[in-house]
């Protein structure tokens, strides 16, 4: 009989082990964290913020489960280029794990095949783990980059796209599965064109529309990438010019699009020297890149409100 | 063979035609049947009081929709039904509303004749977080609606446990589509065993069978082998078979097109099928299949305790 034939009983589940995101606030919208087992996508446009989150997860993965992480070392795929170690090494000098950079694995992917490959060579890595950690976080930045080229935009190759996508949407659950790692994926934006709902006329998640420094984007990749996730997080940003005409600042959000857990809801945060880090909400004046309706954002607050009690 | 004792041949099940019923028992059967209501009455009201057992119900919609909350929710809900269904048969041909009512006399007689659940998930989407936080939502309702009539009642709390719900779903974490048949292949032992099991959710049907199928024919065949077991166990065991569905767009002269995966075969292999759709900013489910429905559409609500009515009236359920 094949393994894992046997029935579970989901109280064994209990509770639901999550990852820290490093940051109260933020873990508080997605209550406690990066849930253990599934697939979570960051979807953004670029500066948005999903590499710095995707650093601070690796940090706050060695961290013990008393802090809310999971002990664990990490293994970082990168498709984008360079690997931003400064940055990295700078994060870690702040964190109190003195050793945090020898448990972080990095490996570059170049194409989807070349990640697939890297996937199934993880199962070593993950089932004998070189050092005495474990390895329970797998994050891949980002999959939209893999996809940019190769493919075009007639329905033979978005078929051969499609089933490429769900190959390795089934191999990073199976990881997240039988090694009860958090997986995370970041995902890039593209511009919304015409007034139609999503990239196909179709509404994905919570929101009706996204919005990014004043356009109107939605996750790449399209409808059967969105199958492939089990909670989409989305990251946009806003410059804002302060009123003595001066300086400009930029304001960030996190909204949750979908989860099989969570409601709709959102946050604002910030990316300061320490990493990122949201803001309490009584402090965020209800904006959402300028969009959104006065009842939704209504709801978001209460919801938060909610969450915090 | 007089007109006489063909009749009576029949009438005793065996004979010319073996295991053939009449229409007039099958329809005595149909109405004896239980539902599994969602807690969302205007959902079930299309439903025609909820998912049927002895029936294949097939759900589909974009992803973040509420497939899987649906999921989660008929576990737990069966665990209400069944526990009046020994007591009071007729009560299901009754509106759905009579049902709850029924529902909540049982438990406080504590047979702990409660059904039990299998759930099977492809995709990893099972937030047992979630689920407790459902069974929660459907236990306080419960004790609402019939506040008044739990006092004649000795109390049973032991029943009305979140725990206790959860302790009642087997689970199963798939991986692969080998995973997927073996494990469709054991129920068939399973149940056999498990002879309390009144629904099997599927969350995904579709996930794992739409990777690099070279032999989309072979796909075809296994789905197909897949979908006629489900049925056999639904009818056998009379349970409730719901298959959750993603959509996909599909390539039609030029332009492309929304529609549920898996291709044109695999749409005859449901009894049911229901999509799940946005409209504006409501969730919306829409009867696109079935036999003995009318095409009906309403809109509904995912809360914190489940999914609800989308209005405190049913005055928004539209028949088509």
């Amino acid at each position: 009989m094949l393994p894992g034939i046997e029935p579970l009983n989901p109280l064994l589940l209990l509770p639901a082990q999550k990852l820290t995101l490093g940051c109260p606030v933020l873990d508080r919208l997605l209550r406690g964290g990066l849930p253990v087992g599934s697939v979570t996508e960051i979807a953004g446009e670029s500066a948005a913020g999903k590499t710095q989150l995707c650093l601070q997860l690796l940090l706050a993965a060695l961290l013990p489960p008393s802090r809310g992480g999971l002990s664990a070392a990490s293994l970082f795929i990168h498709s984008e280029f360079p690997f931003p170690i400064r940055r990295l090494h700078a994060l870690s000098s702040s964190s109190s794990a003195a050793d945090s950079l020898d448990h972080i694995f990095v490996a570059a992917a170049h194409s989807p095949d070349d990640l697939l490959s890297l996937l199934a060579t993880a199962d070593g890595l993950l089932a004998r783990p070189p050092t005495h950690l474990p390895v329970r976080l797998i994050v891949v930045d980002s999959i939209a980059a893999l996809f940019r080229s190769d493919f075009d935009n007639n329905p033979k190759d978005l078929k051969k796209r499609s089933f490429l996508f769900f190959k390795i949407a089934a191999k990073l659950k199976e990881q997240a599965r039988r090694f009860g790692s958090v997986v995370v994926v970041t995902n890039q934006v593209v511009d919304v064109v015409g007034s139609e709902e999503g990239a196909n006329g179709q509404r994905v998640g919570n929101y009706a529309s996204l919005w990014s420094s004043g356009r109107r984007v939605c996750p790449a990749l399209g409808l059967s990438w969105a199958n492939c996730v089990n909670t989409r997080l989305f990251l946009s940003r806003k410059d804002e010019v302060a009123d003595d005409g001066g300086s400009s600042r930029t304001r960030r959000w996190m909204q949750v699009v979908f989860a099989p857990h969570l409601p709709e809801a959102s946050c604002e945060f910030v990316i300061v020297r320490e990493g990122v880090s949201g803001i309490e909400p009584q402090r965020v004046s209800w904006t959402i890149a300028g969009h959104a309706t006065g009842k939704r954002l209504a709801m978001a607050s209460l919801d938060l409100t909610s969450i915090a009690l | 063979m007089s007109e006489t004792s063909r009749f009576r041949s029949f009438e005793g099940g065996h004979g010319a035609l073996k295991g053939a019923q009449t229409a007039w028992d099958m329809l005595s059967g149909e109405q004896m049947q239980k539902h599994i209501t969602t807690g969302c009455e205007e959902l079930d009201a299309i439903l025609g009081g909820g998912i049927h057992c002895k029936e294949v119900t097939e759900v589909g919609g974009v992803p973040g929709i509420g497939k899987t909350q649906l999921g989660y929710v008929y576990p737990f809900q069966l665990r209400i039904v069944l526990k009046g269904s020994e007591v009071a048969t007729e009560a299901y041909t009754k509106p759905y509303r009579i049902q709850l009512a029924v529902n909540v006399q049982i438990p406080v007689e504590c047979g702990g004749l409660g059904g039990k659940a299998i759930y099977i998930d492809t995709e990893g989407s099972f937030m047992v977080e979630r689920a407790h936080q459902i069974a929660e939502g459907c236990i306080s309702d419960l004790l609402d609606n019939t506040a008044h009539r739990l006092k004649d009642f000795p109390a049973c709390p032991e029943i009305l446990q979140p725990n206790s719900f959860l302790a009642n779903i087997f689970y199963f974490r798939i991986c692969s589509y080998t995973e997927q048949i073996a494990t469709i292949n054991y129920l068939e032992k399973f149940l056999e065993e498990q002879k309390d099991v009144k629904i099997i959710v599927v969350d995904s049907i579709t996930f794992h069978f739409r990777q690099d199928f070279d032999d989309l024919a072979l796909r075809t065949r296994v789905l197909g082998g897949m979908s006629l077991k489900l049925m056999r166990f639904a009818k056998k065991y009379s349970l409730a078979v719901v298959l959750l569905n993603q959509v996909t767009t599909k390539f039609v002269e030029g332009s492309f097109h929304l529609t549920l995966a898996l291709g044109d075969t695999w749409s005859h292999a449901c009894t049911n099928r229901i999509i799940l759709y946005w409209n504006g900013n409501d969730r919306h489910a829409y009867i696109d299949k079935s036999p003995s429905l009318r095409s009906a559409t309403t809109p509904f609500l995912i809360t914190g305790k489940g999914i609800r009515n989308a209005t405190s009236h049913c005055k928004r359920v539209r028949m088509m």
